[in-house]
């Protein structure tokens, strides 16, 4: 291994979204050395992506200045920034940490980065979009919200022309109304819950977060200039077609939130974005060791202290991974770690280059701790009025399939709970392999443990979810890799002649 | 994947309707086997089926055959070195050849064959010796040259420049692997029709001793009298055995494997080379099964260090180039525990009515039925099995060790 392999830091901070950019930008300022580590191919991550051909995220993209700010602030403090890189796997070195790290695409390219090691690593993986089967989910043409916008926001690309999007929180009315501005005739937004007598009736400015109002009013009038029916209440409950997506079925749900099928109507689309909130990225967390807890949505999260401290040492965790709650939240996280690993590093901070001017950096914390406070409370009371609907695996047929690599239908997880006897999801991934794929439960964990629940009565646990969501490979990794990263030299010849 | 042939695994069957009950545990049993592993459902299975004695609890702390009997990697075979652990693993080999019918249920269990692969002079040599050794006990055993080698398992990279040349091979056709989930639940299914208690999430804290016979276990679901306990618990037996009293010649590795993503079937066999720590082969669904070496330190976690696989993997890989783009998925870790002759403990134990059975290293799973029948019948009996007789406990005390340091393919 070339010694330019393996960089060493104070600090490591894997992920350049809104909480690792602002982690990062935080301890530099204060003189520590900093490495950044990102999939993507340029830092923003998931909430800020670069326009196509564009430096840094669209006009008009929320949060725009602060993304500038941010970015500006790592150039300044000689922060390092490891893009196309993914971690796959984090492990304790001595009194800090390791990261493996491996090229997004599964060839090598000239500037790999191996390993990163450091004394400190801030976790700022933010999350995924979550999803529930519902049948012909597994049809080209329906998509995640989130990849959606994804395709949207980086590629200009706009994936489908009767776009249907579907599920809950107000994240789907800024994907129908981006959709909605780039051409694509949105024909219904479906939110399966109430929130006109919940998150929209009671005033978001109330909950102490007036920029979510601001935000909230602009997307509400893209889909009124647009005509966008916008339903309450309702589901996608089957999506039709054979090569692709060709109509779905809207449902209204009952108070159960299970779909009252004399109110069924099919739609022609083709194309249902599918959002039901966000799964934090938890897997280097969980591999380090830290201490979860089960937030208001049902997520697994990691427990954290005021500091953004895991219960691991030396370990922080900022933003989506410590509940779901956007990127202001995830912004003042980041900075908040970043002071926390200052501290603990004991460097009192630079003065008097530009970022520490004004209230002295306990004040600061000070401020960013009720900052944070406030944003639970903001997240809490958007958990609550956006819950998954309780009853929605009445909407799921025996083949609708829950677990996509595996290709495991609702009747075979079902019939291990009531058949075979399991009580968890862990049981359930042993007995009838939801989880055992490509993507190891990323994306059928939630409902698979969703169902599991469903049919035991058991309520989910941390316990139980954490099993299910331990993954010592953080992401798929090549054999190829795995030697390469053998470090033994030995000559490539014969012992005799 | 051409249209028309069936998916990976299409074939593989259904699950059993029901698996067993779940009883709480009652106050006295004529015996105790603590550890619902592979070995303590088959030490249950045969008791009842072999012996008549169906007034039995399995004591699991977590739950059945979560252990080391999910962890390994499946591979059965019987070709090891002495006449003694040959016969074990042998009478093992035999009751596998029966299994799916004396259990009726399907265990997936594949005679794929199992090569060793054979890198230096020195390699060679041990081989053909192991492979006559076989012979002469009456257990298939082949020499191949590194053609043959080729024959068999046409991925292998049996060309003379490759880091580690392939000089040849032992071959056992009749080895291969199976199912392991399946088998603990066919055993688990069968000791539960018979009547005996499977009793998982039960962690026995305590082994009461008086006048130096066992008279129970106390557990963390109260106490439990028994006539006689078995200890089943592999590594750690030893820790049950320190509450009895005594103290076992064990030790404990962690043991790392892993699995890829689903490949179509390109490797027909198994393949395992004791030189570089790695053994692989394709399990029934598509996916690459891999084992590599154990960790040099000693430890109960279930987890390894990771250089361990990087350098076993790029051994691996310099065996199959073909491998290089399969992405690995999964790690995991299991304990291996590790006498000083890497032979087996199975016999009885200083403390009257408590029996043996660890220390069967990287065997554990190959022997499952036959370490099952032999602890049964010294169980049943008071009196070792013959099989048994040169694992007891006392070979480390009076010398007559049963070295398979060789054999046991992955050095412990």
């Amino acid at each position: 291994m070339r010694s330019s392999d393996v960089l060493t830091a104070d600090v490591a901070v894997v992920g350049a979204g809104p909480a690792g950019l602002a982690a990062a930008g935080e301890a530099a300022a204060a003189g520590l050395d900093v490495v950044v580590v990102d999939a993507g191919a340029r830092p923003g991550g998931q909430y800020w992506r670069h326009g196509p051909g564009a430096e840094g995220p669209a006009p008009g993209t929320h949060g725009r200045g602060t993304f500038s700010t941010l970015r500006a602030g790592l150039g300044r403090h000689g922060v390092r920034l490891v893009c196309g890189h993914q971690v796959w796997q984090a492990g304790r070195h001595d009194d800090g940490f390791v990261l493996r790290l491996r090229p997004v695409h599964d060839f090598p390219h000239d500037d790999a980065v191996e390993r990163v090691s450091a004394r400190r690593l801030i976790v700022c993986t933010g999350g995924y979009d979550r999803q529930l089967p519902v049948p012909g989910w597994d049809l080209p043409g329906v998509m995640a919200a989130g990849g959606a916008q994804a395709l949207l926001k980086e590629y200009g690309t706009v994936p489908g022309q009767r776009v249907v999007v579907a599920g809950t929180g107000p994240f789907l009315v800024a994907v129908a109304a981006g959709l909605a501005e780039a051409g694509a005739r949105v024909v219904a937004v479906c939110e399966a819950n109430a929130p006109v007598r919940g998150w929209l009736r009671r005033p978001l400015a109330a909950l102490g977060e007036p920029a979510k109002a601001v935000e909230a009013v602009r997307y509400a009038a893209a889909l009124a200039r647009h005509r966008v029916p916008y339903r309450t209440r309702t589901a996608v409950t089957r999506v039709h077609g054979d090569d692709s997506v060709r109509a779905v079925d809207l449902t209204a749900l009952d108070h159960d939130g299970r779909p009252r099928e004399a109110t069924r109507t099919t739609v022609p689309a083709d194309l249902v974005a599918l959002g039901w909130g966000f799964t934090p990225s938890l897997d280097l967390l969980l591999t380090l060791g830290a201490a979860t807890r089960l937030d208001g949505d049902g997520s697994l999260v990691v427990r954290v202290d005021d500091g953004q401290r895991t219960t691991v040492p030396g370990l922080y965790a900022a933003g989506e991974t410590t509940g779901i709650a956007g990127a202001t939240q995830a912004v003042r996280e980041g900075l908040l770690s970043g002071l926390a690993v200052t501290a603990d590093l004991g460097r009192a901070g630079r003065t008097g280059d530009g970022v520490d001017a004004g209230p002295s950096r306990s004040r600061r914390a000070a401020r960013l701790r009720s900052g944070v406070r406030r944003g639970r409370r903001f997240a809490e009371a958007l958990h609550a009025a956006c819950p998954v609907p309780a009853g929605w695996t009445a909407w799921l047929a025996g083949d609708t399939v829950v677990c996509r690599c595996e290709e495991v239908p609702f009747a075979a997880v079902c019939h291990a709970v009531r058949e075979l006897g399991a009580e968890d999801p862990r049981t359930v991934k042993m007995l009838a392999r939801p989880g055992m794929g490509m993507c190891q439960g990323r994306v059928c964990g939630f409902a698979t443990a969703l169902i599991t629940r469903h049919l035991t009565g058991h309520p989910s646990t941390a316990e139980a979810l954490s099993a299910f969501g331990k993954r010592p490979l953080a992401a798929p990794v090549t054999l190829a890799e795995l030697a390469a990263s053998d470090d033994r030299t030995a000559p490539r010849t014969a012992p005799w002649s | 994947m051409s249209a028309g042939t069936r998916p990976p695994g299409a074939d593989l069957p259904e699950h059993p309707d029901h698996l067993w009950r779940e009883p709480d545990p009652k106050r006295s049993y004529d015996v105790v086997i603590v550890g619902g592993g592979g070995h303590g459902l088959a030490t249950a299975h045969y008791l009842a089926r072999a012996h008549g004695i169906t007034n039995v609890a399995v004591l699991e702390r977590g739950w059945l055959a979560g252990g080391n009997m999910a962890r390994n990697t499946t591979i059965i075979r019987s070709n090891y070195l002495w006449d003694e652990s040959a016969a074990v693993y042998e009478f093992a080999l035999k009751l596998w050849e029966g299994l799916e019918a004396e259990l009726d249920y399907p265990l997936l269990f594949s005679q794929r064959g199992v090569l060793n692969l054979a890198h230096s002079l020195q390699d060679v040599r041990d081989s053909v010796r192991r492979v006559e050794a076989n012979r002469l006990g009456g257990i298939d055993a082949e020499w191949l040259d590194a053609d043959g080698v080729r024959e068999v398992c046409p991925i292998v990279d049996i060309s003379p420049a490759a880091r580690y040349p392939v000089l040849g091979g032992t071959y056992q056709p009749r080895a291969g692997i199976a199912k392991h989930d399946h088998v603990a639940w066919a055993l688990a299914r069968s000791a539960d029709a018979a009547g005996v208690d499977l009793i998982q999430g039960c962690e026995v804290t305590g082994i009461d001793v008086r006048g130096g016979r066992v008279t129970g276990v106390r557990t963390t679901r109260g106490s439990i009298a028994a006539g006689r306990v078995a200890l089943c618990a592999a590594g750690h037996t030893s820790v049950l055995a320190a509450m009895a009293g005594f103290e076992l010649p064990l030790q404990s590795h962690p043991l790392q494997a892993l699995v890829s993503e689903l490949l179509e079937p390109v490797h027909p066999t198994v393949v395992m080379s004791n030189a570089v720590h790695v053994y692989v082969s394709q399990a029934h669904k598509g996916e690459l099964v891999m084992g590599a070496g154990i960790d040099a330190y000693t430890a109960y976690t279930q987890r390894g260090a990771f250089h361990v696989v990087e350098r076993q993997m790029a051994a691996a890989l310099e065996l199959f180039p073909v491998f290089a783009r399969a992405h690995v998925l999964r790690t995991w870790g299991g304990i291996v525990d590790v006498t000083p002759d890497a032979s087996p403990i199975v016999g009885r134990s200083p403390v009257a009515g408590l029996y043996l059975n660890c220390g069967w290293g990287t065997g554990g799973f190959k022997a499952t039925p036959g370490a099952g029948a032999i602890l049964a019948h010294t169980v049943a009996h008071d009196e070792p099995h013959p099989l048994a007789r040169p694992f007891s406990l006392d070979r480390f005390t009076t010398g007559a060790l049963v070295d398979e340091h060789g054999a046991a393919a992955v050095a412990h």
